[in-house]
């Protein structure tokens, strides 16, 4: 089966303004849901899914149909723009440590105050990142396990590894929405 | 498929048999039509963990988003580029090089062509070489 953004990627390719607006329309919401919810930052997020194009125009005249899936190729793209950021984040905690001591994570303070959503979005933050990624890839992406494998640079069994520690992670964080 | 089988594809891919991986489905059927009280309890205590997952709504960016990624394509060349292009640049390249042959023989070096757009383009190519070994490998 021919991969469904080639028609589309060769228009881009031909500087077809239509073409552009129709890949964005197709492919952006599925960025910001990838890079939101890796980065737990929504400004952050709209800067990934602006470079992450930037790379597509300038692949796209170069692209092979047949070679890889275009999808594939942009989710890889977009987590590689989303661990640049969570790396430099690190360094600069590294660089500049807090004045005051960390007070740790404590699923008992402030969290409970935010609605399901932000919770769920706050144990997903807590995550580390290889489970987040697995977790965003698989259940909010919607990508197969052969896929997000794929993406990930990992055997499947791997995948299922990550996914199983990080679902077991939210759901020892989320215990109490069950019972609310 | 044993039963510790199936509690780890629950466990890693959700309650919704549908979404676990192709190879694994019609093997996951036969263990639920034979313990199907069992299964459910297990689908059951995943599932809920997709309910609370499905709380997280995606993030939907800004309203004028799209059309400010949209304008960052690049436009189609006129049609003339589509000519004049790869026949200057056969012409550009060697004047260039002629120039630069011309003036480090006067001066004792070869200055760069910074103004001439044919070297640009070249460069330019050159660039996006790099770009697609590191993306596209």
């Amino acid at each position: 089966m021919g991969d469904p953004d080639d028609e589309l990627l060769s228009r881009v390719a031909r500087g077809d303004p239509a073409a552009s607006r129709a890949l964005v329309a197709r492919k952006l919401p599925r960025l910001l849901s990838l890079a939101g919810r890796m980065l737990g930052d929504g400004a952050e997020a709209e800067d990934v899914a602006q470079e992450a194009f930037l790379r597509v125009w300038k692949q796209a005249p170069r692209w092979r149909p047949g070679a890889a899936r275009f999808d594939t190729w942009l989710h890889r793209v977009a987590l590689n723009l989303c661990y640049d950021r969570l790396r430099r984040r690190r360094e600069t905690a590294y660089a500049e440590p807090p004045e005051r001591p960390d007070e740790g994570p404590a699923p008992d303070r402030g969290l409970q105050a935010l609605d399901t959503g932000r919770r769920v979005e706050a144990a997903l933050m807590s995550l580390p990142d290889r489970q987040r990624e697995a977790i965003v890839l698989c259940h909010y992406q919607e990508l197969g396990n052969i896929e997000a494998a794929a993406v990930m640079g990992v055997t499947v069994e791997a995948l299922e590894s990550l996914l199983g520690r990080g679902r077991r992670a939210l759901r020892a964080a989320l215990v109490d929405l069950k019972e609310a | 498929m044993t039963p510790k089988r199936f509690e780890t594809l629950a466990e890693a891919f959700g309650g919704d048999v549908a979404r676990w991986p192709d190879a694994d489905r019609e093997a996951a059927a036969t263990v639920m039509a034979a313990e199907p009280a069992w299964a459910q309890r297990v689908l059951a205590l995943a599932g809920d963990l997709d309910a609370a997952l499905a709380a997280s709504t995606p993030l939907r960016g800004a309203g004028d988003l799209a059309d400010r990624i949209a304008a960052t394509a690049p436009a189609a060349r006129p049609r003339w580029a589509g000519w004049l292009l790869p026949a200057g640049m056969g012409a550009g390249l060697a004047a260039a090089c002629a120039a630069g042959v011309m003036l480090g023989a006067q001066l004792g070096a070869a200055p760069t062509a910074v103004d001439d757009p044919d070297a640009l383009v070249a460069a330019a190519d050159d660039d996006f070489s790099l770009y697609l070994d590191e993306e596209a490998g």
